[in-house]
């Protein structure tokens, strides 16, 4: 088993442990060092593909909820085409996937899984938490979306229609949630804090 | 009862199958170094096309239920991944062996 | 991209089409739990490389016409504890979707 100690390191040192690796991080080095031995790939490509998994954060889908919130204009081309929408506001979908906005309603409840892997919109969401990508989440959010939402402490109101949305090709789905009322003199900070990573998967809403 | 569902159901298609009874664990644990560099790999060899994402993903489901049940995500990738690897020619059993005996020989381990 | 259609979709939106109970091995992206389901298509989505050959090397070729599609929750599981009104949407590849066959009341 690997320590569960988190050590900080520097993505631009070489890789050197000062605690020794487990059985499958050793796999791991050995694999990238014998493709990079052949020429297959460089150390730099992995160096840069870890500093976008850092640069990674829920904070980038968080601005997107909020100017949505306070233009509608953007909102529309938002949902129109989240690619484009997310690149006005400087990001990338840098994994070719169809970046897709859920919008709920005061009417819709949008919540999202993916039962057979862990898709997720990970350019804007960052990468999933461990939540999503077990199975107790993945089996159940389709077949019973209330009794997991409960479990997050949100309980949505019968005549709101519950919409799960699994992510099995190449839509990767971000919810939109419904600004809480009471928000109108909320300066854009204070917003981004209520869109937290959770409002976004819809298991959570945002409140004040 | 019959084997043939273990063929036709993959382990990895489980929509629906649990219930209530198995609560959602709320916990959630700091990516771990090696976790990070093993996601950039995978990715680094999707952008190659050398083993792409949909190569990673069934090479995961055919770990079969057990490994996937007791292995970690990421334990899951890197098994996952050497596999493919293996299985269209690119690395060869003998040298994932040397070089594993050799990176665990830098820290005084011996597998 | 391509100035001529060699491959027009075959379903549009507000069809209903049933999604095939069949069974391929080693991968496949349509979990079981949509397996001869009725569902109504929402939209469509476009062409993409098809997963179950994708995950065997092959990164290039034809591509499929690809659907949202929509299903309420009590027709997908009949035990459904929640409301009439909760639905699930997911997306489904053209090569899985049957059209519906109108029975001769429902002419």
């Amino acid at each position: 088993m690997s320590s569960e100690h988190n050590h900080p390191h520097d993505d631009h040192a070489p890789i050197v442990c000062d605690e020794k690796p487990g059985y499958y991080e050793i796999l791991e080095i050995s694999i990238r060092e014998l493709l990079i031995e052949r020429g297959l790939l460089a150390a730099s490509e992995i160096r840069d593909q870890i500093e976008i998994l850092d640069s990674l954060s829920p904070v980038h889908g968080s601005k997107l909820v909020v100017r949505a919130w306070k233009d509608e204009a953007f909102k529309q081309r938002l949902l129109e085409n989240g690619v484009t929408g997310a690149l006005e506001m400087g990001i990338t979908i840098y994994d070719d996937t169809d970046f897709t906005v859920l919008e709920n309603t005061e009417n819709i409840h949008h919540m999202v899984v993916c039962t057979l892997c862990s898709c997720y919109p990970r350019a804007v969401l960052g990468l999933p938490p461990d939540w999503y990508k077990n199975k107790q989440y993945r089996s159940r959010a389709v077949i019973e979306p209330r009794a997991v939402l409960a479990e997050f402490g949100t309980i949505i109101p019968d005549d709101i229609e519950i919409r799960v949305n699994d992510s099995t090709a190449n839509l990767r789905y971000m919810v939109l949630p419904v600004r809480p009322k009471g928000t109108e003199d909320y300066t854009d900070e204070q917003l981004i804090g209520l869109v937290t990573r959770d409002t976004m998967i819809g298991v959570k809403v945002p409140t004040v | 009862m019959s084997t043939e569902n273990l063929v036709k159901h993959l382990p990895n298609d489980i929509g629906g199958l649990a219930g209530s009874h198995e609560p959602i664990n709320l916990t959630e644990h700091p990516m771990l170094s090696w976790e990070k560099y093993c996601h950039a790999l995978l990715d680094v060899l999707d952008y190659h096309k050398i083993v792409n994402t949909e190569e990673k993903r069934r090479g995961t489901e055919n770990l079969g239920s057990e490994m996937i049940g007791k292995l970690t995500y990421y334990e899951r990738w890197i098994v996952s991944a050497s596999n493919c690897l293996l299985q269209k020619g690119i690395l060869y059993p003998d040298e994932i062996a040397n070089k594993t005996k050799e990176v665990a020989a830098r820290y005084n381990i011996t597998l | 991209m391509e100035t001529i259609e060699h491959n027009p979709a075959k379903f549009a939106v507000g069809d209903e089409a049933l999604v095939a109970q069949k069974f391929p091995i080693g991968h496949y992206r349509v979990p079981m739990y949509m397996r001869g389901k009725k569902v109504r298509i929402l939209r469509r989505l476009g062409k993409y490389i098809n997963p179950e050959t994708e995950a065997f090397g092959k990164n290039a070729g034809d591509k499929l016409w690809c659907y949202l599609v929509t299903i309420t929750q009590i027709e997908l599981w009949p035990a459904y504890q929640g409301k009439a009104i909760d639905k699930l949407e997911i997306e489904i590849f053209e090569p899985w979707l049957e059209p519906v066959k109108l029975s001769t009341n429902e002419q």
